[in-house]
């Protein structure tokens, strides 16, 4: 009987795959009429030809990946299964998106939260069911019974979800997806879902595989990279996409309402065109040093005895650059050094430790928006409550020692010297809490015989610490100072939540990502905006792949 | 039915419920007749009780206007980025079909085509501009193409707004200072005076102010303009803040924090401290009254600004209702625009205090002054009224307002902190402000 139905069961496979194999070459055709209408302008009309050449390069490539697989899935080569999965598994993806678009489950979304809060009551009658049927279980020597709790179980989930579905809008959600499937093209899409949703289960299914001979290392591969495919597709369409759209706006000026035209290097040429002329007197006016039309002062220097002026067609990317620099170079150590100290505390096993671990923490997981508004109200130099501690002990100190110490009543968040300085404390004492974390972990990885050794040979806490516990901390440590560092390149919230106006006073907490921000979503500046997000981008991949070097250079110890 | 059965059956039906209830938008008690059009709406409201008042607003105008469907959405405050906020929905497509802009954004807004010119339909219907305030509908009549007032209406204001100086009549008293009302009745509250009992009651302590305002364009705009100056040349196209008037103000200001250090330090937010009675004058707007009426534990009112060489120089602040340029209803946006400015709607809103009404209408006004305290409402009327030549808060057709402001903040900052000096001021403040304006 086996002998009998075996050589037509690999016949409909291989008719299925000769299937599969033709529609190879369809789906190349398609591709090919897609490339041509980018090109000829039908589609991405919005975009200069340039970029148009450049997007049909992709389904050309595509196509041709396409035909080559077909040809070899009908020369029964398994690399053209693989190639046909791969292909038909990407655009049954990106078709369902379209089709449940164009359906309107996306933008249709505030309806769930409308509609589905009304089947809540009905979804208990689920949990009802199931308790009547678990019931079931504590009869085992009475079928009878068994089987009547569990056929009453059966019909309550039944009823249950029935009226469930309808409280939901079932009638209407299917009325609604009945109506967006007369329109021609969303019916085109769910047609090829359909579709390619056959191919990729005609292809991929075990039959399939075994008649074209493919390998247990193709097939786990195969599966590998499936398990990987919603990861790998979101950084696709959620992060690389958009950073490669920033790129290209980024030589544009386009305005975020559409308004868009292609400039080059314009953007980047502004941020970084500076001048610098000799000054006939240290105080000479700008307007006579250099086009005052073009140029912001930017600031002054004196040479080999001779005096200079620096300036700038963009002053504010270049103090807001300048403020990023010192905001890194202060909250880096600030947020590490005392995390660190804090963490070899921590690591003592006393009794009520945990309870300061999670108090320690607590800053970190607080919303930084929160921790600002608090700190903005302790820095407030009239009725703050840090100015008033400092009153107290000023006052203090003078009474108690006959001093005349001055209360220097610090203008925290008003005075262009320490705003940023207010900012870095906050900062900090945001990040300290994880990065104790970090290092508290590094330090229970250190074996313990090797205090005992040092301990032995006569080191005390300073030597111990010194030479065990810093040089084995190292991984831990590069890692804490690469991502603060990071963290610290980008900061926005803290400084947009605390100051007002965001940047002031004077400029002197205006940061990068802050000034990106203003231009993009304050000025209609989005094509500027995203230069300057990747010029920030470049700063933190160089200072990154410095630390990296370094780290390299020192040949830091791994635990 | 087994744990797996019971755990795949709830799984698809959430997964399946979850696709219906998306696509079913409609909720059923909420099934309009076909040829009903429906609007969404936005404010920026400054706390719940203005959000309750433009929601009841929003149902009275919902009962009343026919065919349209209205949802009021309150936008964020300004420190939630309301602006922030509409621009990018805008560029996404989902803005509501009416919103709410302040004055000095409806050039840019109408410069790059995202909100419609109402004047065809205005026209049509004869519809009388003049019932506003002349300030604000000179600007939202401005054409950018004939360079003229009257040839375009962006929108209607929805209220107007001035400085006051919020007063803390405790301090006051204490520090036996005159009472500014009673000087401002007798016609001499005027800088000097300010400056008088801003010294007295400085003299009180250590922490306590005579006088506190914040770090933006409006409180320092005041002293440049009662002093002959102002932001703009006439035609508003170039920097004028190097103006004798101009540099005459900012020096009497700086003079409050520098020399006679009656001031909150500048930068610093002045309500909390004013809140705490230890400001006499806070300088705020009429948005301030519900925080100080909720928030004041001493005896307060208001009085009108100080006037200087040329008067109060006081702001006429305003915002406008003004219809997206991508609704689909427009006809209805401009109903819904009509209805929401209307001497009716406009009390109903003033009663609550916030605001006052950008329609010189008897009713809206008479409205507005019932709502107290503040007993001396009247202060708010005095600062808009004509003879008091208020200057009305302005989008610059030829420039570009958030660079110009974003210069005059850092210099003024400069200047009130001690770290320029007037002179140096005047040598750079148009340099870099001109090049807002393209110059």
């Amino acid at each position: 009987m086996t002998g009998l139905t075996q050589p037509s069961s690999d016949q409909r496979t291989w008719n299925l795959l000769r299937i599969g194999g033709v529609w190879r070459w369809v789906f190349a055709l398609g591709l090919l009429i897609a490339a041509v209408l980018i090109w000829a302008g039908v589609l991405f009309a919005q975009l200069s030809v340039p970029v148009r050449v450049l997007i049909g390069v992709v389904p050309v490539g595509l196509a041709v990946l396409s035909a080559w697989g077909g040809m070899l899935i009908l020369r029964r080569n398994r690399k053209g299964r693989i190639i046909s999965l791969i292909l038909d598994y990407l655009a049954f993806v990106v078709c369902l998106a379209v089709s449940l678009q164009r359906l309107g489950v996306f933008v249709g979304i505030d309806g769930l939260a409308a509609n589905f809060g009304r089947g809540l009551l009905p979804l208990l009658g689920l949990f009802i069911a199931y308790l009547i049927a678990a019931q079931a279980d504590r009869f085992q020597g009475k079928p009878e019974v068994q089987e009547r709790l569990q056929t009453i179980g059966k019909w309550v989930a039944i009823v249950s979800a029935v009226i469930f579905l309808l409280s939901v809008g079932l009638l209407g959600g299917l009325w609604a997806m009945l109506q967006h499937l007369l329109e021609p093209l969303t019916l085109i899409f769910v047609l090829l879902t359909a579709w390619l949703g056959f191919m990729v289960w005609t292809v991929g299914r075990g039959p399939a595989a075994v008649f074209l001979r493919t390998t247990n290392a193709q097939t786990e591969m195969l599966e590998g990279y499936l398990f990987l495919s919603p990861n790998f597709l979101g950084f696709l369409f959620f992060f690389a996409g958009p950073l490669l759209l920033s790129l290209y706006v980024s030589f544009t000026d386009w305005d975020a309402f559409g308004n868009k035209n292609w400039i080059g290097v314009e953007n980047y040429r502004r941020i970084f065109n500076l001048d610098i002329k000799p000054l006939a007197s240290p105080n000479q006016p700008l307007t006579e040093a250099m086009d005052a039309t073009r140029y912001d002062e930017l600031t002054r220097f004196r040479f080999l005895g001779k005096d200079y002026l620096v300036g700038a067609e963009d002053k504010l990317f270049w103090i807001s650059m300048r403020n990023t620099l010192v905001f890194c170079l202060l909250a880096v150590p600030l947020s590490m050094i005392p995390a660190l100290l804090l963490a070899n505390v921590l690591n003592s096993k006393i009794p009520g430790m945990k309870f300061f671990r999670a108090v320690y923490f607590l800053p970190s997981v607080a919303a930084t928006v929160g921790v600002a508004v608090i700190w903005q109200w302790l820095y407030n130099a009239s009725v703050g409550y840090i100015n008033y501690a400092i009153t107290l002990g000023v006052n203090f100190l003078n009474n108690v020692f006959h001093l005349s110490i001055v209360d220097p009543q610090m203008r925290w968040m008003s005075d262009a010297r320490v705003a940023l300085l207010a900012i870095v404390i906050v900062s900090a004492w945001q990040t300290m809490g994880f990065n104790t974390v970090l290092f508290l972990a590094g330090l229970q990885n250190i074996p313990k015989e090797l205090y005992e050794a040092a301990i032995v040979d006569g080191a005390g806490r300073w030597m111990k610490f010194w030479k065990i516990t810093l040089p084995l901390l190292a991984p831990t440590t590069f890692y804490v100072v690469t991502t603060t560092t990071i963290q610290a390149l980008q900061v926005f919230e803290q400084v947009f939540v605390m100051t007002n106006p965001p940047g002031s006073p004077n400029n002197s907490t205006l940061v990068l990502v802050l000034y990106l921000y203003q231009n993009g979503f304050q000025r209609f500046k989005q094509g500027y905006a995203s230069a300057v997000a990747w010029v920030l981008f470049i700063v933190i991949f160089i200072v990154t792949l410095l630390q990296f070097r370094a780290q390299r250079k020192t040949g830091a110890y791994d635990v | 039915m087994n744990r797996k059965m019971f755990t795949a059956l709830f799984a698809v039906l959430v997964i399946a419920s979850m696709l219906l209830a998306a696509c079913n938008t409609k909720t059923p008690t909420a099934e309009a007749p076909k040829e009903e059009v429906s609007l969404r709406w936005r404010t920026r409201p400054d706390n719940q009780a203005e959000i309750d008042v433009y929601q009841k607003v929003s149902n009275d105008l919902d009962a009343s206007l026919t065919n349209i469907k209205l949802t009021y959405e309150p936008g964020g405050s300004e420190s939630a980025s309301y602006q922030d906020v509409l621009k990018t929905e805008i560029a996404a497509g989902t803005a509501p079909d009416v919103f709410w802009i302040p004055g000095t954004d409806v050039a840019d807004f109408a410069k790059r085509g995202l909100i419609l010119d109402l004047n065809e339909m205005a026209k049509a219907e004869n519809f009388d501009t003049k019932a506003f305030y002349p300030g604000p509908m000179a600007f939202l009549t401005y054409s950018p193409t004939t360079n003229k007032s009257g040839d375009a209406l962006w929108g209607l204001p929805r209220d107007v707004s001035t400085f006051v100086l919020y007063l803390n009549l405790d301090l006051i008293n204490e520090a036996g200072a005159p009472d500014p009302r009673e000087l401002a009745k007798q016609g001499k509250w005027d800088w000097a005076a300010f400056l008088d009992v801003a010294q007295k009651v400085t003299a009180l302590g250590p922490d306590i102010y005579g006088y506190g305002a914040n770090a933006w364009w409006g409180p320092y705009g005041v002293w440049s303009n009662a002093a002959g100056g102002g932001f703009f040349n006439a035609d508003r196209t170039a920097c004028a803040m190097d103006s004798e008037g101009s540099l005459k103000g900012l020096a009497f200001q700086q003079s409050l924090y520098q020399e006679y250090k009656v001031a909150v330090p500048y930068g610093e937010d002045s309500e909390p401290p004013f809140m705490a009675g230890k400001v006499a004058m806070f300088q705020n707007g009429r948005w301030a009254t519900p925080g100080v009426r909720a928030n004041a534990k001493f005896n307060w009112d208001v009085v009108e600004l100080p006037k200087g060489e040329a008067g109060m120089g006081n702001w006429l602040f305003w915002g406008a209702y003004v219809v997206n340029a991508k609704t689909a209803h427009p006809k209805e946006a401009w109903e819904l625009v009509k209805a929401l400015t209307t001497a009716e709607t406009q009390a109903k809103i003033s009663a609550l205090g916030t605001n006052i009404p950008s329609r010189v209408s008897k009713e809206a006004l008479d409205a507005f002054l019932t709502f107290t305290p503040p007993a001396n409402n009247q202060a708010f009327l005095n600062g808009i009224a004509d003879a008091n030549k208020p200057t009305a808060e302005g989008p610059l057709w030829q420039g570009n307002w958030p660079d110009y402001v974003t210069v005059m903040d850092a210099k003024v900052n400069a200047l009130m902190t001690g770290t320029m000096t007037i002179e140096e001021f005047k040598n750079t403040i148009c340099a870099e402000g001109n090049k807002a304006f393209g110059k």
